[in-house]
């Protein structure tokens, strides 16, 4: 691929705010925040009834699709305003490959992360051409049409109903069938783990540095032979895998697929999230969705909101005001004090 | 044919209206080089402050407050749509003061991320005040189902002539306003070039505020127009907003007149294409546009009627 002179850049000034550092670095506020998260993970079974551990892990879960923006987003500067639509792929194809094709768990996940993967390049694909506030607009009208368009094809996605998934995930007879909700958290988490393990090993490689310098400067990025091909789709296809493997877990976590669950308004969540964790930093992420716990968990207490979306897009505005790179820039901030 | 004139009749409505969002849309586009994304959701929550004063019942009254001090209260339909038009003027000007303009300096997607921040919060808030049950904003040309002309066996309806009169009127004072006053002179003159026109003392930020007054009192009036056919609910523009945007970026963003034939082929193609190929529901009318535009973007990244812009390193 041949660096093209018109391919654009932004002029001076037009930089995206989350651009130093982004290597993991070791400090010591961030370790101590994610022991304490590790550890309310893990304690977190113990403490609230199946029901409700349901649910929490459900939005648990969705910090891979927040990752997923981070990495396209926050990393290579592609505007995604549809990522729910990645998560709902990831939903119905793992639906369809346990019940379908009669996959075992451990082979189903990795091939939705594969098909995640090949959609989301294909998706990447128009990305080399189309930039910027165009590309947010492509994305947004993937996110509203997914739901319609999932429909059409009623024998994976069940149609307008939905469909209850037929394999579901039972704890092994030694732990009892009582702790199936527990034992399909802790394997969720196991998979989440893997998945920001490699995450991050990519985004610390050269792929990742690449990512960044597309991010600022595309035409110097291409100059210095970085291959825009390579790394935009490649960008695009890691970061819709990693959606999918949410909407996967998720169906793991509740045998049950429906496109209304993947409407555009999960996808606003998911660049809410993103932006006010901080969509510069790997643990953006998980910040942006322990908001997406923490918020409705307040309401649901103080009682003032129907409908706590409205406090996603007030965030989205203070902090763009305030803190461009979200919680993550403000922690590391205060580290650098 | 009949049916196909028929289909044709019902795209012009529809037509209209996305040209009407679209052209609003390429205005700011055209002075700033930002997408308000907020657009659709202030467009309806105008739309139901509008609804208010006409006399509401129930839940619809939530917010009466807004509106309450007005004086002859309920007001007639025309009347109703005149306040809602200028409701989401005021509120477009103070978006453009209070959110936009401190951001100045700051990279692009700092903008797309308040005005989608924008987007979910009214979003949020109109549901929070009127909940999400459907209303019928009654429109104020004749629409009983009597209401038509018979041309070739097809019915045009009056409704659709009365929506493109006012997209007609629209854009003739439009086009008034931005060659005949100083202040579109002003306009035009940011939009050529804004350096420029600050160094020959055009006061930018008070032009920019009112053209992104007078773009929200376009979209606050599209959605009280179309809201007789679609129903007056919290979600009625995110999909409207997608045709217009659709529409906005065949025509290329920055230019009017594409905007407005972005409009009407976006409306044929969501009428025709699902009519035509039984694989498209009338659900997914949405995909054929999204389609177009995505086309049209890779074959010319700015448009049919864009300009095509010259980047350096």
């Amino acid at each position: 691929m041949t660096a093209k002179l018109e391919t654009t850049t932004p002029p001076a000034g037009q930089e995206y705010p989350w651009r130093h550092e982004q290597r993991p670095g070791r400090s010591r506020i961030t370790n101590a925040i994610s022991a304490v998260f590790v550890a309310v993970l893990i304690v977190l079974p113990f403490l609230i009834d199946p029901i409700a551990l349901r649910r929490t892990a459900g939005v648990i879960v969705l910090t891979l699709a927040v990752l997923g923006v981070v990495v396209a987003t926050g990393y290579t500067g592609l505007i995604s305003l549809g990522h729910g639509a990645f998560v709902g792929v990831g939903a119905f194809a793992m639906g369809a490959y346990l019940d379908l094709v009669n996959l075992p768990f451990l082979l189903a996940l990795p091939a939705t992360f594969a098909t995640s993967w090949v959609i989301g390049w294909l998706f990447g694909l128009p990305a080399l051409r189309i930039k910027g506030i165009y590309l947010a607009l492509i994305t947004l009208g993937l996110g509203v049409v997914f739901p319609s368009l999932a429909k059409r094809f009623p024998e994976i996605t069940g149609g307008v109903t939905g469909r209850p998934i037929d394999s579901t995930m039972e704890a092994p007879a030694w732990l009892g069938a009582d702790h199936t909700i527990t034992y399909r958290y802790f394997f969720c988490l196991a998979v989440c783990a893997v998945m920001f393990w490699m995450t991050w090993k990519i985004l610390g490689s050269r792929m990742g540095r690449a990512m960044q310098a597309v991010r600022d400067d595309e035409t110097s990025a291409a100059a210095f032979g970085v291959k825009l091909v390579t790394i935009k789709a490649g960008a695009f296809a890691l970061s819709a895998a990693l959606a999918g493997m949410a909407g996967a877990l998720q169906a793991v976590l509740f045998p049950f697929v429906s496109h209304e669950q993947f409407n555009v308004f999960l996808s606003f969540r998911l660049y809410a999230a993103a932006v006010i964790g901080g969509a510069g930093f790997v643990i953006g992420a998980v910040y942006g969705v322990a908001a997406l716990i923490i918020v409705p968990a307040l309401n649901s207490v103080v009682g003032l909101l129907d409908n706590d979306v409205l406090v996603f897009g007030v965030g989205l505005i203070l902090f763009t005001f305030l803190s461009p790179n979200g919680i993550a820039g403000s922690v590391r901030r205060w580290e650098r004090r | 044919m009949e049916l196909l004139l028929q289909r044709i009749f019902d795209a012009l409505f529809n037509g209209a209206i996305y040209a009407s969002l679209a052209i609003a849309l390429v205005m700011i586009y055209r002075a700033t080089g930002l997408l308000n994304f907020a657009q659709g959701e202030l467009a309806t929550f105008s739309a139901y402050v509008g609804f208010l004063m006409l006399a509401p019942t129930g839940t619809a009254a939530a917010g009466i407050g807004l509106v309450s001090f007005l004086p002859g209260l309920p007001w007639p339909v025309p009347l109703a749509i005149a306040g809602a038009v200028i409701f989401g003027a005021s509120v477009g000007g103070l978006t453009e003061r209070l959110l936009i303009r401190p951001l100045e300096g700051r990279p692009d997607i700092s903008v797309v991320n308040v005005t989608i921040g924008l987007l979910i919060a009214v979003n949020g808030l109109t549901v929070e005040l009127w909940g999400t049950s459907a209303r019928r904003f009654p429109s104020p040309f004749p629409s009983e189902t009597s209401d038509f002309f018979n041309v070739g066996g097809a019915r045009l309806r009056y409704e659709s002539i009365g929506v493109w009169l006012t997209l007609l009127v629209l854009l003739g004072l439009l086009a008034l306003f931005l060659h005949r006053t100083k202040i579109g002179l002003a306009f035009r003159a940011i939009t050529a070039n804004r350096a420029s026109a600050q160094l020959c003392g055009i006061r930018v930020g008070r032009v920019l505020m009112l053209g992104w007054a007078v773009a929200a009192g376009i979209g606050a009036l599209a959605a009280a127009l179309v809201a007789d056919v679609v129903l007056l609910e919290p979600f009625m523009m995110i999909r409207l907003l997608i045709f217009s945007f659709a529409a906005a970026t065949i025509g290329g963003l920055d230019s009017p007149l594409g905007a407005l034939v972005g409009g009407v082929v976006v409306a044929m193609t969501q009428t025709l294409v699902p009519a035509y190929i039984p694989l498209i529901s009338t659900e997914l009318s949405l995909l054929p546009p999204l389609l177009v535009m995505a086309a049209v973007l890779l074959v010319r990244p700015t448009g049919l009627f864009g300009t095509r812009r010259v980047e350096r390193v």
